[in-house]
C-alpha cells in the first residue's frame, strides 16, 4: 500500500529498480526501460513498437523457456505460447511499472502450466514397445512382404555364379574365406560376381519401382 | 506449425489498441460500490432485520459483522491485485486477519453460548428467504467478477477466484445478518461458514474453467 503511495507521487518514473521484482527474473534496467517505452506505445496502437517489442523480447523468452525444456520443439511451442499470452493480456501491462517483471511472471506461469500439462501427458501415455505389439514375430508383418517376394523373385533371375555369392556372403552373411571354403570358388571370384550381383539388383529393382 | 517470426508478425498485423486497466484498488472499490448498491436494493426490498439496531451494540454481533465486511473488502482488493502479472502473491494474505476475526468470532460464540434452535425456531419460510437472499446477492457479485478478471485465466486463475469467492462469501453473509434474524448458533455457522465454504470450494473446483470460458468467450468478440 505504502509503495503505492510513493508510486502515485511521482506518476512519471518508468523503471524503479530499487524496488521488489515480481517474478524470479529481471530484464537488465536499459533493455527494460526500451521495451517499457514500446508496450506503452504498443498498448495505444503503435503497431511498429508492438512489432518491435515482441521480436526483442523473444530471444529472452527462449532462454527462459531453454531453462525448463531440453527438444527445441517444445521450447519453440512454449514461446509462441507466451506470446499469445502476452497478446491477450497486454491491457493489464502498466507503463508505470518496470516491464521486466510483468513479462517474467506470464513466461513463468505459461512454462510451469506447459510443463504440468506434459506431466500429466506422461503419466497417462506409455511408450509402445514390442512386447505391446499383438503379434510380433517379423514375417507377421504383412506389409513388408510384397518387398521380400520382389528381391527373392529378383534373386532368381541372377545368374548362378552371382546367385551362389550373394546367398552366401549377403544373406547368410559368412566371410569371403568361409564362403570360399563352402563353395569352392576362389575369394577373387566371390567378390567379383557378389559385386555384379549387387549392380544388377540395383539396376532391377530400381527399373521396377520407377517404371 | 506456424514459425514464431511469422506469429509475431501476424499479431502485430493484428493488434488493436487497448485501453489499460485502471489501478487494482480502483477497480475493487467499483466492484464494492455494485456490492453496497445491491445491499441497499435488497434492502429497500425486503427490509433490515427489525432488531438491528439494538444487536449492533453487542460486541459479538458488532465484531462478527465488521469481520464480515472487513474480509470482503480486502478479499477483493486482493483479487484485484493478484489478477495483475506484475504484483506479488502475498497480496493473497490481506484478508486473512478479517477473515480470522470473522471465523474465531463465530467459533467463539459457539463454544461460548450454543443456542441450538432461537426462540421463534428456523421455519421453511425463513430459510427459504435466506437462500433468495444468497442467490440475489451473490449471483450478481459473481457473474460482474468473474468479467472483470477474465484476462488472469491464464495467470493465477486458482488463487484469484479462491479471493474473489471469499468476498462474495462475505458479503453474501453480511446480507444474511443484515436482512434475516439468525440467531441460533447453528444457524450463524451454517449461513456464515457455510456459505463461506461453499462459495471458496465451488470456486477452487470451478475457478480456472470458469476464468477460460470468459476469456475465451471475450477473445473471440475481439
Amino acid at each position: 500500500m505504502i509503495r503505492d503511495r510513493n508510486r502515485r507521487a511521482t506518476p512519471l518514473r518508468l523503471v524503479d529498480s530499487d524496488e521488489r521484482p515480481g517474478a524470479h527474473e529481471v530484464a537488465p534496467s536499459a533493455r527494460d526501460l526500451d521495451w517499457t517505452i514500446l508496450m506503452a506505445r504498443a498498448q495505444d496502437g503503435d503497431r511498429a513498437a508492438y512489432l518491435r517489442v515482441l521480436q526483442e523480447v523473444t530471444p529472452y523468452l527462449r532462454s527462459l523457456a531453454a531453462r525448463r525444456h531440453r527438444d527445441p520443439h517444445d521450447i519453440e511451442d512454449a514461446v509462441q505460447d507466451i506470446l499469445l499470452t502476452i497478446h491477450s493480456i497486454r491491457q493489464t501491462y502498466d507503463p508505470a511499472r518496470p516491464f521486466g517483471p510483468w513479462l517474467a511472471t506470464i513466461a513463468n506461469r505459461r512454462l510451469i502450466d506447459r510443463l504440468r500439462r506434459q506431466g500429466r501427458r506422461k503419466n497417462r501415455e506409455i511408450t509402445l514397445t514390442l512386447d505391446h505389439e499383438a503379434v510380433s514375430a517379423p514375417e507377421a508383418h504383412l506389409d513388408h512382404s510384397p518387398d521380400r517376394h520382389e528381391l527373392a523373385k529378383a534373386i532368381n533371375d541372377l545368374p548362378p555364379m552371382q546367385q551362389q555369392a550373394l546367398r552366401l556372403l549377403k544373406i547368410k552373411e559368412m566371410s569371403l574365406k568361409e564362403a570360399a571354403a563352402v563353395s569352392g570358388v576362389s575369394i577373387a571370384s566371390l567378390k567379383v560376381n557378389v559385386h555384379r550381383a549387387m549392380k544388377s539388383l540395383r539396376k532391377m529393382l530400381l527399373d521396377r519401382s520407377e517404371p | 506449425m506456424i514459425t514464431t517470426p511469422d506469429l509475431i508478425a501476424s499479431l502485430a498485423t493484428r493488434m488493436t489498441p487497448v485501453r489499460r486497466l485502471r489501478p487494482p484498488a480502483f477497480r475493487a472499490a467499483g466492484w464494492l460500490l455494485l456490492a453496497a448498491i445491491i445491499l441497499a436494493l435488497l434492502a429497500v426490498n425486503q427490509g433490515i432485520r427489525p432488531d438491528l439496531v439494538e444487536r449492533l451494540r453487542e460486541p459479538a454481533f458488532a465484531l462478527r459483522m465488521l469481520g464480515a465486511v472487513l474480509t470482503a473488502i480486502l478479499a477483493a482488493i486482493a483479487a484485484f491485485m493478484v489478477s495483475l502479472p506484475d504484483r506479488s502473491r502475498l497480496w493473497l494474505l490481506l484478508p486473512a486477519p478479517a477473515l480470522a476475526i470473522w471465523l474465531l468470532n463465530i467459533g467463539y460464540q459457539c463454544l461460548t453460548d450454543w443456542i441450538a434452535i432461537g426462540p421463534e425456531g428456523m421455519s421453511p419460510g425463513e430459510a427459504a428467504r435466506c437462500f433468495a437472499t444468497l442467490v440475489l446477492t451473490s449471483l450478481p457479485l459473481s457473474l460482474t467478477m468473474l468479467v472483470m478478471l477474465r484476462y488472469s485465466a491464464s495467470l493465477r486463475p486458482t488463487a484469484v477466484a479462491l479471493m474473489g469467492s471469499l468476498a462474495i462469501a462475505a458479503i453474501t453473509a453480511t446480507a444474511l445478518s443484515l436482512f434475516h434474524t439468525i440467531d441460533a448458533s447453528l444457524m450463524i455457522l451454517m449461513w456464515n461458514v457455510g456459505t463461506a465454504a461453499m462459495f471458496v470450494g465451488l470456486a477452487g473446483t470451478f475457478g480456472r474453467r470458469m476464468f477460460e470460458w470468459v476469456a475465451l468467450r471475450s477473445c473471440r468478440r475481439n
